[in-house]
This record gives structure tokens, C-alpha cells and sequence, in this order.
């Protein structure tokens, strides 16, 4: 009898089977190399960490890790996010005063309803550029996104561009108090438009910046819109968002990637952390975001060092299933020679694999002795290319 | 251009739906609740209609197999799905409340902590009796909660009411209503972002609809 929980595996994680992880080592070799090809170099950091570096992370998020304590009672997080993990590497273990590109392939871990494309466990590709507050690197960032993605084999999708000063902007400039305004984030962030009509008839907000609030969440369009956008907006903080976006989109444009770009300015992420730029990917057939990142100047204050940041991350397991949906992810494998033998000659076949191998050929050695008729059909069934027979 | 798909509800919303939508454009012939066809797809104006079962639609919308849907605002919060809330349609109106047999009414909503409720809404029922400070034990049933308290299952019931002459037939009294909710135009987080523009016009021509019936 088997004991019933050898059968199964915890609540939101999976096993990646032969063929898939491959693929899926594939993808990911071919995103951490794009990066390379950009100047980022690779980090890893410790799967888990003490749970304070985490703590100021907003209250949903935190909620939501895995959490326990090691032999000293201290409470330890496993990373639910590698931003944060990659601020405190930066401030501690590199001199800050320099540009730093950092590049990660990590697997993160947070409780999430699971569903298709929604694990507790799942693989992140993600850079951060440090030491630079300039829309040149917060562009080079989108740019990058968009290459990386497509360097995975994706070719339709849009990345949704707002700013988070935008909104700070338009909160201050309502003299909202702070659970007023984390109400209105949290409408905003869940894009409640019923939600949004509703508070925002309890509050008294001057009748333009009422008007603007109303629209918030429709503020999607391009350059226009942007331009337009900028003559009704009242206080300097959002004006200044928009002229900032402006600049990232117009190097966006020589990159060749703004065709990809649609401003949301209702667009909040579900960090706090977030201070200036802000994007999230989405392509048809996912219901949520393949990518996400955005511009973080206060993170590393933390940290006890002042270091302007910006950054993405995409979601491997999620490109994976829009890829397999697409009929674009080859989870067979094929091997390149399957090396079949006759009674008495596998030390001759061992000798033909061996040569096989060194000229770079994926092969699979026989075990046991076959006749030619029975090795072609294990070369089928071990989806070999070619049979090699030794007589 | 690409499609877009419509779920939506069985039951008691379902016909004025279909009528609200007719009436911006979004024909669908032949769509009928008790249809054996659960996807009817309308070539001319490129949209597909899918009937689902009521409580299943987030679900439809959260993943994307729907990109909009119409659903109760009762089912939203007990469901909890991550979907956007675009539109509230305002028909459809209900109650959520509790509700007890007439003798054992008690003074103070907290004369009411430690008993059972039944409920239809368990999430919904929950948070509310946190949000009191009161604990109680709530029991998940699929239907006729009046039944509850009558056969000794639980003391109380959270329900949706519309008329009251259910609880009156069966010698309940409200005590305390927990929300009003209508019926809601929902979408997916990714077809908002990727089909905004034509959402954006159904939106905006369903709120001239709803919102001159009720000036």
C-alpha cells in the first residue's frame, strides 16, 4: 500500500516533466543570454531570506509568502519577489556608486489561488538597472522586455506603460488624507469602475480633478492621448509623469519597441514599491500580465544607500503556456542517433556512441542486444533521427 | 478583427441582458437560456456569446475564456475573482441580509455570536460577521436556506432577499441587511487592455442606456 502523500505533491506546484523542462530550459537559456547580448550580467541570491527585508512590502503581498522560522526563532521568508533580494545584494555586497545590470533567473514563491499560469512556486527572468534615474535606462528596461519576449518566440502582445506619479499626483492634488487615497489605490488597482463612482461621490475633490478621476481608469491610448492628457492635468507632479513618459516612449520609438506600447495611466502594480514608470505585458488568450516592471528610486533607502533603480521581470511559466496554446512549444524531444547492437558487440557500439557523443550528437545507447527489424522500432519509440546498427 | 466573447448568466438576469445588449448593437439571435447550444457566435458583429451557469461566470471572465460577462454583484463578492468591475447595469436589484425565526428575534445583533448560519454566501456571510466582531459557525448550503432553522440545521440564515414574501411564509424576520446588489458588466484584466477600444464604446454606450432609464 502506498502511503497516500507519496502520491501528492503540496497545493500550487508541479512537476515539470522530460520534453517540458527542456523546453523550458530553452526558453530561459534564451532569455538569460538576450541579456548578456544587453550588458546584464547574472546574480543568484539565497532562495530564502530573513523576513524583515520583505516586511515594508505591501500588506497583501506579505500575506501571501511563505513564511517560517529557522533554529533561532528568526522568521525567514522564501523570496516572494528577487527585486528586493537583488536591492539588499547591491547595497551590501556592491559599490553603488556605479551603474549596475544585473540579470536573475530565479523561482519565486507566493500563495496564489492556482490556476492556469498561477503557481506557488513559479520561474522569473528579470533585470534590474542600478545607479541610473535617467529615461534612458527606464527605456533601455522596456526595450529590453520587449526583445527578451520575442527572443522566447513571442510575437503579439502590448505592453501597458503608466507612472506612478501620475496618480500620486492627482491623489495629492485631491488633499485626500492617506486611507482615502489607499481606498482609491486599491479601486485602481482592481480597475472597480462601480467602485470608483461610489467613493468618489463621498469625497469632495474639485469638479475638473473629479472629472479626470472618472476617467482614470479609460485613460488608455497613444501619444495623443498623452499630449492631450497633459493640458487638463493641474498639479506639476502628473504633468511631469506624463513629460517623463513622453521622453522614455520617444527613446522607445529608436529602439524600435514603441509599436508594442499603449499608455494605461489607470495602470498600478500590486508593489508599493513603485515610483516612477510602471508596465505590465499582456497578450492575447493569458488573463494576466507575462511581464511586469517599473522604476523603484526609494527601495534601497532601506538598505541605507540612496540608488535610483528601474527593472522587469516576465514569467516563464506563463510564456510557456502561451507558447504550448500557440503550438509553438516543442515538449518531444528529439535525439540525434539511436545506437542499436547485435548479441556479443556492445563493446563495438560503445565505441560508435562514444565517437557519436564527441562530435556533439544527442544519442541513446541500446541496452540490450536486438536484430535490426526490432531496432528500428526502438529507434521510433526513443524518437531518435537515425538508427545506427552494429552487426 | 477579433471576437469577442460574452458570457453570460442563466437565470433571472439573463433576458434583460440580451436586451440591454441588442440594444447597443451586440444582436444575438437565437441566444435563449434553456439554448442546447452553449456557444452562439454572431459573424456580422464579431461577437460570441457563451451561457454559463451563474457562479461559474467570473470564472469564465477571470480566465479569459469570456472577455465580458453580466453578473450579480452578490456573486462577485462572494466569488472574489480577479476581474474588473467596468459598469453597474442597475437591474437585477437584491439583498443580502440576515435573517432569523420571529421567537427567537433578540435585541442586539450580538446576542446573535456563537450560533450556525446557513448561507448560500459563506464568504460573504463570514466577512460580515468578522467585520462585527461576532463569531458563528456558518454553514454552506446550495439552496432553500429558509429550510435551515426550520429543521433545527442552524439558528440563523444570511439569504438574498427580493420581495420578502419568502422569509414571511416561513415566519422569518430580517434583522440586519448586509448589502444591496445589481447586475454588473465585468471583464477580463488582459481583453480590457488588448480589445480597449471596443470596450470601451460598449461601456460607454451601455451607461447612456442605464443611466437615462433611471433619471
Amino acid at each position: 500500500m502506498v502511503k497516500k502523500k507519496f502520491l501528492q505533491i503540496p497545493y500550487g506546484t508541479k512537476d515539470i516533466l522530460p520534453g517540458e523542462a527542456r523546453a523550458k530550459r530553452e526558453i530561459e537559456t534564451g532569455i538569460i543570454n538576450n541579456f548578456a547580448v544587453w550588458g546584464y550580467d547574472e546574480v543568484a541570491t539565497p532562495t530564502f531570506e530573513y523576513l524583515e527585508i520583505f516586511s515594508d512590502e505591501g500588506a497583501g503581498l506579505l500575506a501571501e509568502s511563505f513564511k517560517f522560522f529557522d533554529r533561532s526563532n528568526q522568521a525567514l521568508i522564501l523570496r516572494s519577489d528577487m527585486t528586493k533580494p537583488i536591492a539588499r545584494m547591491v547595497a551590501t555586497r556592491l559599490d553603488d556608486g556605479r551603474l549596475n545590470r544585473i540579470s536573475y533567473l530565479a523561482n519565486i514563491f507566493r500563495y496564489e489561488e492556482a490556476q492556469a499560469g498561477r503557481q506557488c512556486e513559479f520561474s522569473q527572468a528579470g533585470i534590474e538597472l542600478m545607479g541610473a534615474a535617467e529615461p534612458a535606462a527606464d527605456a533601455e528596461v522596456l526595450a529590453l522586455a520587449v526583445s527578451s519576449l520575442q527572443v522566447a518566440g513571442l510575437q503579439d502582445f502590448t505592453v501597458s506603460l503608466g507612472h506612478s506619479d501620475f496618480i500620486a499626483g492627482l491623489l495629492e492634488e485631491a488633499g485626500l488624507n492617506a486611507a482615502q487615497a489607499e481606498d482609491l489605490k486599491d479601486i485602481v488597482l482592481s480597475h472597480n469602475m462601480v467602485g470608483l463612482e461610489t467613493l468618489l461621490s463621498t469625497l469632495d475633490i474639485k469638479s475638473d480633478l473629479q472629472a479626470l478621476f472618472r476617467r482614470l481608469l479609460l485613460l488608455h491610448g497613444d501619444l495623443g492621448m498623452l499630449r492631450e492628457l497633459k493640458k487638463t492635468v493641474g498639479n506639476d507632479k502628473s504633468r511631469m509623469a506624463l513629460e517623463n513618459l513622453e521622453e522614455i516612449y520617444a527613446l522607445a520609438e529608436e529602439y524600435g519597441v514603441a509599436g508594442f506600447i499603449s499608455f494605461d495611466l489607470g495602470l498600478i502594480r500590486n508593489f508599493d514599491y513603485y515610483t516612477g514608470m510602471v508596465f505590465e505585458v499582456y497578450t492575447p488568450g493569458m488573463g494576466f500580465p507575462i511581464c511586469g516592471g517599473g522604476r523603484y528610486d526609494k527601495m534601497m533607502e532601506a538598505f541605507g544607500k540612496s540608488c535610483p533603480a528601474t527593472g522587469f521581470a516576465a514569467g516563464i511559466d506563463r510564456i510557456m503556456l502561451v507558447l504550448a496554446r500557440r503550438d509553438k512549444l516543442q515538449t518531444q524531444t528529439e535525439w540525434d542517433y539511436y545506437v542499436a547492437w547485435r548479441e556479443g558487440r556492445l563493446p563495438q557500439a560503445i565505441v560508435r556512441v562514444m565517437e557519436l557523443r564527441a562530435a556533439g550528437k544527442k544519442t541513446k545507447l541500446a541496452v540490450r542486444p536486438s536484430d535490426a527489424e526490432a531496432a528500428e522500432k526502438e529507434r521510433e519509440r526513443n524518437f531518435c533521427r537515425k538508427l545506427v546498427f552494429i552487426e | 478583427m477579433d471576437y469577442i466573447t460574452i458570457a453570460l448568466p442563466k437565470g433571472k438576469l439573463f433576458a434583460r441582458s440580451i436586451e440591454l445588449l441588442q440594444s447597443v448593437g451586440y444582436e444575438a439571435d437565437n441566444v435563449t437560456e434553456d439554448s442546447r447550444r452553449l456557444v452562439i457566435t454572431n459573424e456580422a458583429s464579431k461577437v460570441r456569446f457563451i451561457i454559463t451557469k451563474t457562479v461559474d461566470l467570473p470564472t469564465y471572465v477571470e480566465y479569459g475564456a469570456a472577455d465580458i460577462g453580466i453578473i450579480g454583484k452578490d456573486v462577485l463578492l462572494e466569488e472574489q475573482k480577479n476581474v474588473y468591475e467596468l459598469l453597474d447595469l442597475k437591474f437585477g436589484k437584491c439583498r443580502l441580509m440576515l435573517a432569523v425565526p420571529e421567537q427567537m428575534r433578540r435585541p442586539n445583533l450580538t446576542d446573535y455570536a456563537h450560533l450556525r448560519v446557513a448561507t448560500k454566501y459563506p464568504n460573504c456571510a463570514r466577512s460580515y460577521f468578522q467585520s462585527l466582531g461576532i463569531q458563528t459557525e456558518i454553514i454552506k448550503l446550495n439552496g432553500s436556506i429558509e429550510l435551515a432553522p426550520m429543521v433545527g440545521l442552524s439558528e440563523l440564515i444570511v439569504d438574498i432577499v427580493e420581495t420578502g414574501r419568502t422569509l414571511k411564509e416561513n415566519r422569518l424576520v430580517e434583522v440586519a441587511s448586509i448589502y444591496t446588489a445589481t447586475a454588473r458588466l465585468i471583464a477580463n484584466r488582459a481583453s480590457f487592455k488588448l480589445k480597449f477600444d471596443r470596450l470601451e464604446k460598449l461601456v460607454g454606450d451601455l451607461r447612456v442606456i442605464v443611466e437615462g432609464e433611471n433619471v
